[in-house]
């Protein structure tokens, strides 16, 4: 068998073998195409925001739609938590940032949660280490006094049923102070910090 | 006739001396404190008053602070020694012109955690050590204090309470670094607790160009130095 001859049988071999699987052929493309549609995984939200902001022929005007609608929805919440809890200042409520009174004193607001305690105070440098009470009025465990400060330095600790405690979790620093924790609240001048 | 002018002068002075009377009336008498001196009773109490009276002539001083310690020693059950010796600590530095606000309140802050009045003394003692070395340190940088109103003789002569707000800090934050457990040796660290502390009070009790021209002046070898004289 020469060349020529082996490159005919060959082919012919293959028609064959191509012709007999003809009919199981019939349609494959559209069963692998609903095959992999099925195995597909589900979107995650991230892949859903991924393709949201995914350019588009329309330019990106759509995803600064998409961001701007966002904020928006942020900032409408965050104001109505804020006026609920009275940040804004609009409505009474539990005021976290100070006020500057006109003699320049700041309204500091020092809160604790001590749920079991019947008596809390504080004592700092701002009023000699004499208690200063603070009160639960709505009885939720929550005690907290407004002091007003001139700006600087103070260190201070709670007085818990008689126990001293210096690690306000609010505090801007602590400083160990015989042997004790004291908290650190810097009260601002000009930048109101 | 007055003139309206003159009128809102004359009001201006009036106002300007009902201030200054309601000041000095709202001081506390040197009576005062001789009395509660008495209950303690301290040996030299004409030496005390006179420390006294140099503090109540300083634009500052604590005066309520300082006669309720002195009402408190009374009340504490440790020896008339001690509490002399706790006061002596102050009234050197009342003598020596430094500030003793803070002294002051350390030692109101140990007698209401119920500390022992001789480790008060201690942590004065340390105080009063870092107050002395940390004003040198200034004088040694070059920034020096002056009178209020007075000419300044050197662009880096800064008004007495200003001044004496900077050595409080300063000195305060070292006594802080070392009672925390900070090595005096590690200066670089030092100097950022330092930096940290006088940024923070920019525009509070500080004045920014005192607390840049102090950062640019001091460094941190001269930190370790101070702190180590309150060790040694």
């Amino acid at each position: 068998m020469n060349q020529h001859e082996f490159d005919d049988l060959l082919r012919n071999t293959l028609r064959e073998e191509v012709d007999e699987m003809r009919p199981t052929l019939i349609g494959l493309e559209e069963r692998v195409t609903t095959e992999l549609g099925e195995r597909q995984p589900r979107l995650r939200v991230s892949d859903w925001l991924r393709q949201l902001l995914a350019p588009t022929r329309g330019g990106r005007i759509g995803q600064f739609s998409v961001v701007a609608a966002t904020a928006a929805v942020c900032l409408l919440i965050g104001f109505a938590v804020a006026t609920q809890s009275g940040l804004t200042g609009g409505a009474p409520g539990i005021r976290l940032t100070p006020s500057r009174s006109a003699d320049g004193n700041q309204e500091v607001l020092f809160v604790l949660p001590a749920l079991d305690a019947t008596d809390v105070s504080i004592v700092g440098n701002f009023n000699a280490w004499e208690p200063t009470a603070l009160s639960d009025d709505d009885d939720d465990g929550i005690w907290m006094a407004s002091i007003p400060l001139p700006p600087g330095r103070y260190e201070y600790a709670f007085v818990i049923d008689g126990r001293w405690w210096g690690q306000d979790p609010l505090a801007d620093e602590y400083v160990q102070s015989y042997g004790e924790y004291s908290s650190v609240r810097y009260v601002g001048g000009g930048d109101g910090a | 006739m007055t003139h309206p002018r003159q009128i809102k002068e004359l009001a201006a002075i009036f106002v300007l001396l009902a201030c200054l009377g309601g000041s000095a009336l709202a001081q506390i008498p040197l009576s005062e404190f001789e009395q509660a001196l008495a209950d303690i009773p301290v040996s030299d109490i004409s030496g005390h008053l006179g420390a006294l009276e140099l503090g109540l002539g300083q634009p500052g001083f604590p005066d309520s602070e300082m006669l309720q310690l002195i009402e408190k020693l009374a009340g504490a059950p440790d020896p008339t020694p001690e509490k002399e010796a706790l006061l002596s600590g102050v009234f050197i530095a009342l003598e020596e012109g430094l500030p003793v606000d803070g002294l002051v309140t350390k030692a109101l802050e140990g007698l209401a955690r119920g500390i022992g009045v001789e480790q008060i003394r201690a942590s004065l003692q340390q105080r009063l050590t870092l107050l002395t070395e940390t004003r040198d340190l200034l004088y040694a940088a070059g920034i020096f204090s002056v009178a209020p109103g007075s000419p300044q003789s050197v662009p880096t002569a800064i008004p007495t309470p200003r001044f004496n707000v900077l050595v409080t800090h300063i000195s305060d934050t070292i006594a802080d670094y070392l009672e925390g457990g900070g090595s005096p040796f590690e200066g670089q660290t030092l100097y950022q607790e330092v930096r940290f502390r006088l940024i923070s009070l920019e525009g509070a009790t500080l004045v920014a160009e005192d607390v840049d021209l102090v950062l640019r002046r001091v460094e941190p070898a001269d930190l370790t130095r101070v702190a180590l004289s309150a060790v040694t």
